[in-house]
């Protein structure tokens, strides 16, 4: 060939080349204009706040060119104080599931806006007539100004209208007790960190709920000191396990109606003319210990009851608290309603079978599948001829009444919102709403007949009454800037001194007692379809996809039960069957079990998953139901877990070891430390930069699982399906190992060790499991061919594998749909099917850091570079910084004297590690009073 | 002179325990391991169309498993987070270690004399060839990425990426390569003498072209002869390091980790041991297969078998010894895993196939004790089925018992095995009863030149 031939042949396979790219399929956009702040690739961070059970918490959200990705907690917030809880931490994944409610529904078919208003305006004409007799709007708590001014608003124009409020998870007892201590309802805001012993009766201060960050993150600081006296020792009595109850120091399982017993033999201690209570020989020994170690920390002691236990019961713990100068103070309460929740919400059953309501509004709640089971509230609703409900699904409520309306997602819309605290915080939108949705503010002012007017005005209408109009536009930009209202929390109160309750001795019942709470993964199972909450493992049992009922070790022993028989649970003519999960440390005589499950209408993830609890409730004592009937069904159920497959052998104590202060100071334990290495024929590594390293403090976690939906959220992490999880492939990159040593349970995280002499680097052939030079074990995904020896030979096994396309193709149920890809982080790679892949340390985050000091000149300094799990931590359990900075606080941890190596005697030197788990028994515990 | 004439009747005998009197001359051996082959009549072939047939289906068994861990991933089989490993690494083990016999009892027992190897070497040197085979699909088909299985050879590519050498499992894949490209070479050149017969016996064009063809030109001469018995006898030395070096790097695959039950060093022997192990039993049973399928009765007699039972009656042993040094190592090292493991395999969620393993591998081979059950070709085939499948059961044990109890108590996980489980193993018998069926219709089954060479010995004044 010569060269002009071959010349012309290049040019043809370049024209070929040149031909073959056609038009995009679809129309691509450009940014043109650049929007203002947006710089490709850059995340922006906003504050806001998010609701749970109607309480706010200050977030700050992280959006990537327009889309929300990422939820943190805002420091300046007191109800996050920088950390998130796994509700927040998975809000964002359901902004955009693909079965939120798109446009408003009627007449079993999709309908416009504007059919409802045109429904609803002849409606309203004859409403106001009337004065708004037979108008109800029924709500979950809400603590908004904004829409309790528009609420009051309504109710000036139409006096006979009447606003119904319930939350499935609430707080009437603890509103009644102090009613009857005090006179007047107030809310207990106990300083913990004041507090150096502590009793808790069924309550479970950091458990599950909007005060749980601040909660946690004081009574864990209350308990860091490492002298006896001055670290808070808590005492619990509970008829099933609470988190609470695992950081206790001191347990007794109790039935609950005993609980109240120990509250009077407490009193009685402390002087109270009451009744003695018969108490098992175990509550005894529990009551005059504790008593005597309340009485001893006069003014540091603290009595707490559990919104499950009866109002009286609160009643006397607020007088023992007044006996004891708890360090407890008072505001009035957030929520504007003084009416009890189910008490709310009897008299709208009671006027909806009376055919008092004709026009119903449901805002943002679910009553006809969270009510008590007795209220019949599903017949109530759909009995009442004109019925919309504006929510984001189109639930079991929605199914109940004439009108579904869309509700706009809380990162969609402007509002405002209180926390537990009173604190105001303004919640502002991160993207424009991704349907025709409208937010409760618009809802309002539809019912008001007014012209719509924006929400943003509404909100800020309200505050500029507060502020004032000249200050309005900076403090508006301060206010959205920091995402707290300054000095906006309630003003503490007075109260007169507590009165002592009659308080009668109480007999155990004969029969079961079931006790609910809200569940660790979908709370009140409104957010029901959230795959990441499903998915998410239980404190204690692991179980994820599903909800059990727990039945204490001996009652399981005698009704000849275990572990995923199904059993059916009866009480009068309520009838709910339900897998049964056997629990140590539960009282004998008590089932308890979650709310949350058994939707029917919840969307593709959540519907039909677990079993609804809501229906055995009870309005009188809807967290305590007695009287039950339990009887084999003999079907089998398997419960899906994802730890505890095997009764251990004693290896608990060496993988999760325990000491007591008393141990601590004496020094009499041997750990695997860290830096005690035994010897290796491998070279040392040389190191020439950053060594990233990170402690984990077992003490300080209290197993409430922020960090694994965080990580989750911040890594791509997949979600596998109950299916995929009952082979056994999760794919967690950090889990919550759960052990029991004595009885006392205790959690510790376990991401990636990164072992400086890594088991499964040498082991792959194709040198996709590598070292950085920053001491980093990394995975390269698109090198790995999938022989899984890493994972073989890990001894820690924090390796996970795409058996499937988990996140590429195969994805569980809707989650491969377009708009749940928004979720992604652009910063992490989607792996594919048969990858490894692991924890990274948030490799990207070291990254942007490195970046950052690279660009400034200098290294990266201590605590620029956090963790998603370390941010979410409503603790401060984990610590991530440099091993090569002797004054970084990862340092100062390993060089702790509780510090260990887990595993360290296999030589893999791994740069997590450990500090053991510490409590702070009573010495005095058991031994006769003197 | 007594003691002379007893010990020259005594050689005379030895070759003569290996035949029986219908085939000691020459042309009989030739006539009977010709007949299949080139009689077209006169021979009922129902058996092996049987046998084509149902290896068949088991073949698209097989095929199809692959064709769904291609299209569908590897999450069909049981696998899990935990027991990443499963069937497809034992069965992997247990087919190279069926694939090891045939190359041992041709170049091991060539270089040590052992004249009886000559009616058994061909099938099992075939037997070999296609349990290499399909134990080197095995590792491709476990990838999470299958197709890009040659990520793991040293090729020249832009991104100048290399294996890792430092991990088993390159090893491994060499080990396996070079196994299965000096198993062909062997099995080829012992082949050659036999391609010449079979072309000679030809009465038809084409067998008598093609057969001519894999000859290469063979004619028999004294020079053909010195020389290919000095290249047969260079190839058996080869061959023995090889297997054995096989064998332990598959070994290593375990040995070289860190975790309880795999990190020891009685691995390589152990496993060189027990691939020997069963690639006799296979022998034997094919040994007997082929006896009865093709009236050979002449040439593999009773005594085979009883010199093969003999051999896995000391590997048995050999096991039993292996088995209970790890126990005691696991006891005496002290090692909270290594114990905990011991207890978990015989009390643990796999305890009945653990006993079910030491009962075939240990227990019931004991039987070989006694001269009339190594006599009896039906007691030899039996026993020898059992010892392949306690084989297998070791292998899915020694991966499930160590991933699933290991050292992180809140990782432990059971292996459940799925359908595509069973498909995979039981269907990767297909492919090979195939190949094995088309072999013993196209190329001698039988040794003939080595076969003769046994019987003139005999004849020999």
């Amino acid at each position: 060939m010569d060269r002009r031939s071959a010349l012309k042949l290049f040019m043809g396979g370049v024209a070929a080349t040149l031909a073959s790219c056609g038009r995009p399929p679809e129309e691509v956009v450009p940014y043109v204009q650049m929007p203002e702040r947006e710089t490709p690739g850059l995340p922006l961070r906003f504050a806001s706040a998010l609701p749970l059970a109607g309480y706010g918490r200050g977030v700050i959200v992280t959006s990537i060119e327009g889309r929300p990705i990422k939820i943190d907690g805002n420091p300046r917030h007191p109800a996050s104080l920088g950390s998130t809880d796994v509700y927040g931490e998975a809000t964002v994944l359901s902004l955009y599931d693909p079965d939120r409610s798109k446009a408003p529904y009627s007449d079993k078919r999709i309908q416009s806006w504007s059919a409802f208003e045109a429904a609803l305006r002849p409606r309203l004409d004859r409403l106001r007539a009337r004065q708004g007799e037979g108008l109800a709007i029924l709500t979950g708590r809400i603590t908004s100004p904004s829409l309790i001014a528009q609420l009051g608003t309504l109710k000036q124009s139409m006096p006979q209208s009447r606003w119904y409020r319930y939350e499935p998870i609430d707080d009437d007892a603890v509103r009644g007790g102090a009613t009857q201590a005090f006179g007047r309802p107030a809310t207990a805001l106990p300083r913990f960190t004041d507090a150096r012993v502590m009793l808790a009766l069924d309550a479970d201060p950091v458990g599950f709920g909007p005060e749980q960050i601040r909660s946690a993150r004081q009574i864990v600081d209350a308990r860091r000191a490492h002298a006896a006296n001055d670290s808070l020792r808590i005492y619990s009595a509970e008829p099933d396990w609470s988190l609470t109850g695992a950081l206790a120091d001191h347990r007794v399982a109790l039935r609950p109606e005993l609980i109240g017993g120990v509250a009077i033999e407490v009193a009685r201690a402390m002087g109270a003319a009451l009744a003695p209570a018969d108490l098992p020989d175990e509550a005894k020994e529990f009551v005059a210990a504790a008593a005597a170690d309340l009485k001893a920390r006069r003014g540091a002691a603290l009595v707490l009851a559990g919104p499950r236990q009866p109002a009286v019961l609160h009643a006397l713990c607020h007088w023992i608290n007044a006996q004891l100068q708890a360090p407890v103070d008072f505001i009035a309460p957030v929520d504007a309603l003084t009416e009890g929740h189910i008490e709310s919400l009897q008299h709208f059953a009671s006027d909806a079978h009376d055919r008092r309501v004709d026009t119903l509004l449901v805002i943002g709640a679910n009553p006809v599948y969270d009510a008590p089971g007795a209220l019949r509230l599903g017949d109530a609703v759909a009995a009442i001829p004109f019925t919309a409900h504006l929510g984001g699904y189109r639930d079991e409520t929605a199914e109940r009444c004439t009108w579904h309306l869309p509700l706009t997602h809380v990162l969609e819309g402007w509002s405002d919102i209180r926390s537990f605290d009173g604190t105001a915080s303004v919640i502002q939108p991160l993207i424009r709403p991704l349907y025709d949705s409208r937010d409760p503010h618009q809802i309002l002012t539809m019912l008001q007949g007014e012209a719509s007017s924006s929400t943003l005005d509404v909100v800020r209408n309200q505050w500029r009454s507060a502020v004032g109009d000249e200050d309005l536009e900076d403090w508006w930009r301060q206010t959205l800037n920091d995402g707290v209202l300054a000095n906006s929390a309630s003003e503490k109160i007075s109260l007169p001194p507590a009165n002592l309750p009659k308080m009668a001795p109480p007999v155990a019942a004969a029969g079961f007692t079931l006790a609910l709470s809200p569940d660790p993964s979908v709370f009140d199972g409104g957010m029901a379809n959230n795959a990441w909450l499903q998915e998410c493992p239980k404190p204690f049992t692991s179980q994820v996809w599903g909800n059990a009922l727990h039945v204490a070790e001996t009652d399981a022993h005698r009704l000849g039960l275990n572990d995923g028989d199904v059993v059916q649970l009866r009480r009068g003519e309520i009838i709910l069957e339900a897998p049964v999960s056997v629990r140590k440390g539960q009282a004998a005589g008590v089932l308890s079990t979650t709310l949350g499950y058994g939707r029917k209408n919840a969307g593709s993830i959540g519907t039909g998953i677990g079993f609804d609890a809501y229906p055995i409730r009870d309005a009188d004592s809807p967290w305590l139901v007695g009287e039950v009937n339990i009887a084999k069904s003999g079907r089998r159920q398997k419960l899906l877990r994802t730890q505890h497959f095997f009764e251990l052998e004693g290896e608990a104590s060496e993988l999760q070891p325990r000491l007591t202060l008393a141990d601590l100071a004496g020094g009499h334990f041997h750990f695997d430390r860290p830096g005690a290495d035994p010897p290796t024929l491998y070279p040392a590594p040389q190191n020439d930069t950053y060594e990233w390293a990170m402690a984990v403090d077992t003490s300080a976690c209290i197993g409430c699982n922020a960090c694994v939906v965080a990580c989750q959220a911040e890594n791509n992490v997949p979600i596998v399906g109950p299916d995929e999880i009952a082979v056994g492939r999760d794919m967690h990159w950090l889990r919550i190992d759960h052990y029991v040593v004595d009885e006392r349970p205790g959690f510790s995280p376990t991401p990636c060790m990164h072992c400086e002499h890594a088991p499964c680097e040498p082991v792959c052939p194709v040198a996709a499991s590598i070292h950085d030079s920053e001491g980093l074990n990394l995975q390269v995904y698109n090198r790995c061919v999938g022989t899984r020896f890493c994972e073989s030979n890990c001894p820690y096994k924090v390796r996970r594998f795409n058996f499937f396309g988990y996140a590429d193709g195969q994805e569980y149920g809707n989650l491969g749909e377009d708009i749940g890809k928004a979720v992604f982080n652009p910063n992490v790679t989607v792996r594919s099917r048969g990858v490894m892949e692991k924890c990274t340390y948030c490799v990207q985050r070291i990254s942007v850091a490195r970046r950052t000091a690279e660009k400034q000149g200098r290294s990266i300094r201590e605590a620029e570079v956090v963790t998603a799990c370390q941010a979410a931590c409503p603790t401060r359990a984990i610590e991530f910084g440099v091993l090569s900075d002797p004054s970084s606080r990862v340092n100062a941890l390993r060089a702790d004297p509780r510090s260990y190596s887990l595993l360290g005697k296999l030589g893999t030197r791994p740069r997590t590690t450990y500090l053991a788990r510490l409590q702070n028994p009573n010495p005095d515990y058991g031994k006769a009073p003197s | 002179m007594t003691l002379m004439m007893t010990i020259q009747a005594e050689r005379a005998a030895e070759p003569e325990r290996w035949t029986l009197p219908e085939a000691r001359s020459l042309e009989a051996v030739n006539a009977i391991v010709v007949a299949p082959l080139l009689a077209s009549s006169g021979w009922s072939w129902r058996a092996w169309w049987v046998g084509f047939g149902v290896s068949l289906v088991a073949t698209l068994a097989f095929l199809l498993t692959i064709f769904l861990i291609f299209s569908r991933g590897i999450g069909i089989w049981g696998v899990n987070s935990t027991v990443v490993w499963g069937v497809a690494i034992a069965d992997y083990v247990w087919w190279i270690g069926i694939g090891n016999a045939g190359t041992l009892i041709s170049s091991m027992l060539l270089l040590m004399r052992q004249k009886w190897r000559a009616s058994t070497n061909r099938f099992a040197e075939a037997m070999t060839l296609f349990a290499a085979t399909i134990a080197g699909i095995f590792p491709i088909i476990h990838l999470g990425r299958p197709l890009y299985f040659y990520w793991l050879t040293p090729y020249p590519n832009t991104m100048h990426l290399w294996p890792q050498w430092r991990s088993a499992l390159i090893w491994d894949f060499w080990a396996i390569v070079s196994y299965i490209l000096f198993s062909i070479l062997f099995w080829y050149v012992g082949l050659i003498p036999d391609f010449a017969a079979l072309r000679d016996r030809a009465r038809t064009k084409p067998p008598a072209l093609i057969y001519g063809a894999l000859a290469l030109g063979w004619c028999g001469s004294s020079r053909q002869w010195q020389v290919y018995e000095r290249l047969h006898l260079a190839l058996a030395c080869l061959g023995v390091p090889l297997v054995v070096s096989l064998h332990s790097v598959v070994g290593m695959d375990f040995a070289a980790s860190l975790m309880p039950g795999w990190q020891e060093t009685i691995f390589p022997p152990y496993f060189v041991v027990g691939a020997m192990y069963s690639g006799f039993a296979m022998v034997a049973c094919l040994a007997a297969l082929v006896r009865w399928g093709f009236r050979m009765h002449g040439l593999i007699t009773t005594a085979h078998f009883d010199v093969m039972a003999k051999v896995m009656l000391a590997a048995s042993i050999i096991m039993g010894l292996s088995y209970a040094t790890e126990w005691f190592n696991a006891w005496y090292g002290g090692e909270r895993a290594d114990r905990s493991l011991v207890m978990f395999e015989f009390a643990g969620h796999y305890a009945p196939m653990f006993w079910a393993l030491l009962l075939c591998n240990v227990v019931i081979p004991q039987a070989f004790w006694w001269a009339a059950v190594r006599r009896s070709v039906i007691a030899v085939f039996i026993i020898a089925v059992i010892i392949n499948i306690g084989m297998w059961l070791e292998r899915i044990l020694i991966i499930w018992n160590t991933l699933s109890h290991d050292y992180m108590p809140s990782a432990w996980r059971v292996f459940f095995p799925t359908l595509w489980d069973w498909m995979i193993t039981f269907g990767s018998l297909g492919p090979f009863a195939l190949m094995f069926l088309v072999f013993v219709r196209l190329i001698p089954v039988v040794s003939m030149h080595e076969t003769r060479k046994l019987v003139a010995e005999g004849n020999r004044p």
